[in-house]
């Protein structure tokens, strides 16, 4: 038990948390919503902190355990903040605020003691914070970023069935190992399901066509045509064809049109199709 | 534009950074004039180089710098790495060969694809540096 913060946490409670709430209203909350629960949340977590400071005795070493209400306060509060994407740095600076109103009320209300060893385990005990605060800080965030990529992969491959037996496969974006596999799986279950005859790549949307996305692109090509289906590539652009060429790439015997409209003529008169005229189909 | 810009340094560690890198030449390349064509041939350049770092050293580094002068606009970028380095030199730049199972066009295409092309490579080192030119 530490009796100069047993002392602190008796007297001078209600009046370090007010302090420590206006100055969080005047800096943090200034640029972010604050729903009332926030204020609610603060004072769970400052009472949590205050009976950790007053239970240890300042020799101890403090490392915050997950499991504590501590922790698990801290921890709702940083996920709030993350998900409205703060500052981390707000967040840390929101504890180290608060270290120093519980340092500077230390010293105050023992004028006679000498604090030291006090404000030394109040050190730790913010060190521990503070690190504990950064590092699930750090992990909500990249849980977060994980998520996006994974649903912006789910977005970024749809085959669309343009007309019975033609699959269109607008590709959007970088294109890596991991997404070359998604794509490849995707259009040879929907060549299989459609039983698809021919498929239009629209290459419109991929910003560099250098070897390794080529390559990937070979290799989904050879897998459709194994299905039955033809390949149709469209939306290289002319600095793309000489870009290739330069490079020695070959789509050797892969049908290519400069636009999705060409490719999409050719794709009907591979399933003996054309676009025309209504009238023209009216027997007159 | 007589002016020289700061030479830009990029760290290449994963294949998010092989994006970035090329997205910074192909910008400068527009920032300095050169056309459509140019900026596509300079940044797939720049993606092969990028994407052999990450795939052969791990990880590297990527310098983009303008070495224009009254007469030309020059842009130059180095990609150096400290990876395991390229045992054959003469042979990496021959078309089709490759050690890792891929089309083995990178290098010798890369090298068609630019107006300057230097190599150099020891166990530890590996240093590729490439620029396009357009007289003034």
């Amino acid at each position: 038990m530490n009796t100069a913060f047993q002392r602190l946490q008796r007297d001078r409670r209600g009046e370090l948390l007010a302090a420590w709430q206006q100055h969080l209203a005047a800096t943090f909350d200034r640029h972010h919503p604050h729903p009332p629960s926030l204020d609610v949340q603060r004072e769970v977590l400052f009472d949590a902190l205050l009976n950790t400071l007053t239970s240890g005795a300042p020799e101890d070493d403090f490392r915050l355990d997950p499991e504590t209400d501590l922790a698990r306060h801290l921890n709702r509060l940083i996920a709030e903040q993350a998900r409205q994407l703060a500052n981390p740095s707000d967040t840390i600076g929101a504890l180290l605020a608060l270290k120093q109103l519980v340092a500077r009320a230390l010293i105050d209300t023992n004028p006679q003691t000498p604090v030291i060893e006090d404000l030394l385990w109040l050190d730790r005990v913010f060190d521990g914070l503070s690190l504990f605060a950064f590092k699930s800080f750090v992990d909500i965030r990249e849980r977060l970023i994980a998520e996006q990529s994974l649903s912006l992969l789910e977005l970024s491959t749809p085959v669309l069935r343009v007309w019975s037996q033609v699959l269109l496969l607008p590709l959007v974006g970088v294109i890596d190992t991991q997404r070359a596999r998604q794509i490849t799986e995707r259009l040879l279950e929907a060549i299989a399901l459609h039983e698809a005859r021919v498929t239009i790549l629209d290459l419109t949307g991929v910003p560099v066509l250098d070897t390794s996305v080529a390559q990937h692109l070979m290799k989904t090509i050879d897998a459709a045509r194994l299905l039955g289906s033809r390949v149709v590539m469209t939306g290289i652009s002319p600095e793309g064809a000489q870009t290739l060429t330069k490079l020695g790439i070959r789509f050797a015997d892969v049908i290519s049109r400069a636009t999705l409209r060409a490719g999409l003529a050719e794709a009907l008169l591979l399933i003996d199709r054309r676009i025309a005229p209504i009238d023209e189909a009216r027997p007159s | 534009m007589s002016e020289p810009l700061d030479p830009e340094c990029l760290p290449i560690r994963s294949t998010l950074d092989v994006v970035t890198a090329r997205h910074a030449a192909r910008e400068l390349c527009e920032r300095l004039g050169f056309g459509k064509a140019d900026q596509t041939r300079l940044a797939t350049a720049v993606s092969e180089l990028a994407r052999n770092v990450i795939q052969y050293a791990g990880e590297g580094r990527c310098l983009i710098e303008d070495g224009s002068d009254d007469r030309q606009r020059c842009i130059r970028v180095r990609i150096e790495d400290q990876g395991p380095g390229i045992r054959d030199l003469q042979q990496a730049l021959t078309d089709g060969y490759s050690t890792s199972g891929g089309l083995g066009a990178g290098l010798p295409g890369t090298r068609r694809l630019v107006d300057e092309f230097q190599i150099e490579s020891a166990p530890g080192s590996t240093r590729v540096t490439i620029a396009l030119i357009k007289r003034r």
